[in-house]
């Protein structure tokens, strides 16, 4: 047996303190170590009416009271927890708790250790905060939490993963509809990101679309780690999913207006230019001519100055027209995609360029079986071929007939439309960075008004393709566009 | 005017321009010569062989260059004479003459060293005439 000596240093490492209760005379003795604990106040003759007025907190004072008479009246034994004001000044979490007497003869005096159990109680708080904060925070932002077994294709996922899928709380996901929470296009990157997490261990962090139970589609960001074993094997993956619905609506939105804004902005630039550059032109030469007027000094020399305003005034409508096709033509951008049939927009085409072709003694050979149509704007397509059909005539190589090859086709999932011609070609080295630009005419040649290409590659860029050109001078020109 | 410009020289596509800028140069008797090119490439291929084949004294001793062109653009055309500009010793005193009002133009005009102004069009005949007797004094 220890000595109470012993017995008393032991509980005091432990940080443990305790009462004694004689039961006979309701007579209380604390320990040292209790009375270090608050601070070794002078308590009065009623030790149990100080300590609780004084050390237990008034939340518990009801209570305690209750536990304690039920103890020295009825030897009832209890266990609580409460909190006491240290010398300090500063409450803390005990347990309390009374010592059982095995021997009942010898109960005449009862035992209560008051046990700091304030660091377990502070982690148990933190914890049920952290788990609040989580929950309020996964549901907040509509994050659901989610697990992959890799062995048994087990899919594990909690409530808020249930409700962005539309799910009811008491669904169980299949492991053989794995894929049908996941939008079709989607489908082989899910199966590829999966794949190399489970073999590799390479996590993932995407945004895909996804399905709910009720075939809804909706965009997701999605992050999946690997879960290993003791043997280094992953053995799953575990992750979330994140409704972004809204926020990648709002992006997908704003790079739309963006889009739009960026067109109308290179629209107005190219206003702007032209107002610049052509229309300013002209009316300086009248001005010119008006300060030659007032300087001219026979009749014969005023009736030549004024014959230049004629021309002046040709030019000058010429330039409006152009102003007027560039304005027109974005006006299209409204207007809706739709299946348009490679060989009806040519029929159009070469029906408003007949006296070109005729007179050119041009021929057109068309090979659309690989690609027929395509989801365009029918006025863009055709304007596209307009543009490049006119252009491989109006610059063939003198003497040679004009030929032009168009075929459309499919690669690696993208379409294509060619448009070949046998040319006096461009040299790309000296023009190829300005070839689409604007009122860049390369050949001295007198139909050139530097604006067509211009507006095919804004017609095609708008569509969200790309144009590109290859040539060799004297042999002819490729012009290819990705749609 | 009794010593006037021995040859000065238009680098321009506009027809009309030029032949105002022609009829002025004539009447106002401002130049002994003149030429005219379409683009930067004519002058440019014009200078080059001017210098291989005949002497430098046959270069003009003032050009009025446009910025607009079709085929070598007056960008292009500075670029390609800096190049040359140190294979001859004869002063040559250039002008940009363009209807852009753009500021842009007019500072990256200035940051060319042979450029010695930018002129908007349309020019002011006393301005235009100004910049010969200059040349001339």
């Amino acid at each position: 047996m220890l000595n109470d000596l012993q017995l008393n240093s032991i509980l005091e490492d432990f940080d443990v303190a305790y009462w004694k209760i004689n039961l006979l005379t309701k007579e209380i003795s604390w320990s040292e170590h209790f009375n270090y604990l608050i601070g070794n106040p002078d308590t009065g003759t009623n030790k149990l009416d100080f300590f609780l007025n004084n050390i237990l907190h008034k939340d518990y004072r009801y209570d305690f009271r209750e536990y304690f008479e039920n103890l020295t009246d009825h030897y009832k034994p209890f266990t609580t927890e409460i909190r006491l004001k240290l010398e300090n000044g500063k409450y803390r979490w005990f347990e309390c708790r009374n010592l059982k007497s095995r021997e009942k003869g010898l109960a005449d005096a009862a035992v209560l250790l008051f046990v700091n159990i304030h660091q377990a109680k502070r982690d148990q708080y933190t914890i049920e905060e952290n788990f609040f904060y989580y929950r309020e925070t996964a549901e907040m932002t509509s994050t659901g939490g989610w697990y992959l077994d890799v062995t048994t294709n087990a899919v594990y996922w909690d409530n808020v993963t249930k409700k962005i899928l539309d799910c009811p709380m008491d669904y169980e996901p299949h492991p053989e509809d794995k894929m049908r929470f996941y939008a079709n296009e989607h489908h082989e990157k899910v199966e590829r990101m999966f794949k190399k997490c489970s073999k590799f261990g390479i996590p993932f962090k995407v945004e895909i679309k996804m399905r709910t139970l009720h075939n809804r589609e909706f965009w997701v960001r999605a992050t999946g780690k690997p879960v290993y074993n003791n043997e280094q094997e992953v053995i799953g993956i575990r992750g979330v999913y994140q409704d972004i619905d809204e926020q990648k609506t709002n992006e997908l939105n704003l790079q739309n207006s963006l889009d739009i804004i960026a067109s109308q902005n290179s629209r107005l630039f190219n206003f702007a230019h032209i107002v610049s550059h052509q229309l300013r032109s002209h009316s300086s030469n009248l001005s010119l001519i008006a300060q030659l007027l007032r300087e001219a000094r026979t009749a014969e020399d005023k009736l030549d100055l004024l014959l230049n305003v004629n021309d002046i005034s040709e030019n000058l409508e010429d330039a409006i027209n152009e102003l007027n096709e560039v304005v027109t033509r974005q006006n299209n951008l409204k207007k809706e995609r739709q299946l348009v049939k490679f060989k009806a927009a040519l029929d159009v085409v070469i029906a408003s360029t007949s006296s070109l072709i005729k007179r050119e003694n041009a021929e057109i050979i068309a090979e659309f079986d690989k690609l027929n149509e395509i989801n365009y704007i029918s006025e863009y397509l055709e304007s596209i071929l307009l543009n490049l059909i006119t252009n491989a005539i109006k610059y063939k190589f003198q003497g040679r007939k004009p030929i032009i090859y168009i075929q459309t086709y499919k690669e690696n999932g993208e379409s294509f439309l060619e448009i070949s011609d046998n040319g006096m070609g461009i040299d790309l080295d000296e023009h190829g960075d300005k070839m689409f630009g604007m009122y860049k005419t390369f050949h001295r040649h007198p139909e050139a008004n530097g604006i067509g290409l211009f507006i095919t590659k804004n017609q095609v860029e708008a569509m969200g393709g790309s144009i590109s050109v290859t040539s060799t001078v004297n042999i002819g020109t490729t012009f290819k566009i990705k749609f | 005017m009794d010593h006037p410009i021995e040859l000065a020289c238009i680098i321009d596509d506009d027809k009309i321009y030029v032949n105002l800028v022609k009829k002025i140069i004539e009447i106002k008797k401002l130049s002994q010569n003149l030429i005219i090119f379409k683009n930067g490439k004519e002058a440019l291929d014009y200078f080059k062989a001017i210098l291989e084949n005949v002497s430098e004294e046959r270069l003009p001793d003032i050009i009025f260059l446009d910025l607009n062109m079709p085929v070598m653009d007056g960008w292009e055309f500075l670029s390609e004479f800096v190049k040359i500009k140190n294979t001859f010793n004869k002063k040559i005193t250039l002008y940009v003459v363009s209807s852009s009002i753009d500021p842009r133009d007019l500072e990256r005009a200035k940051s060319f060293n042979m450029v010695t102004d930018y002129l908007i069009k349309p020019i002011e005949l006393k301005r235009f005439e100004k910049i010969f007797e200059r040349e001339v004094a």
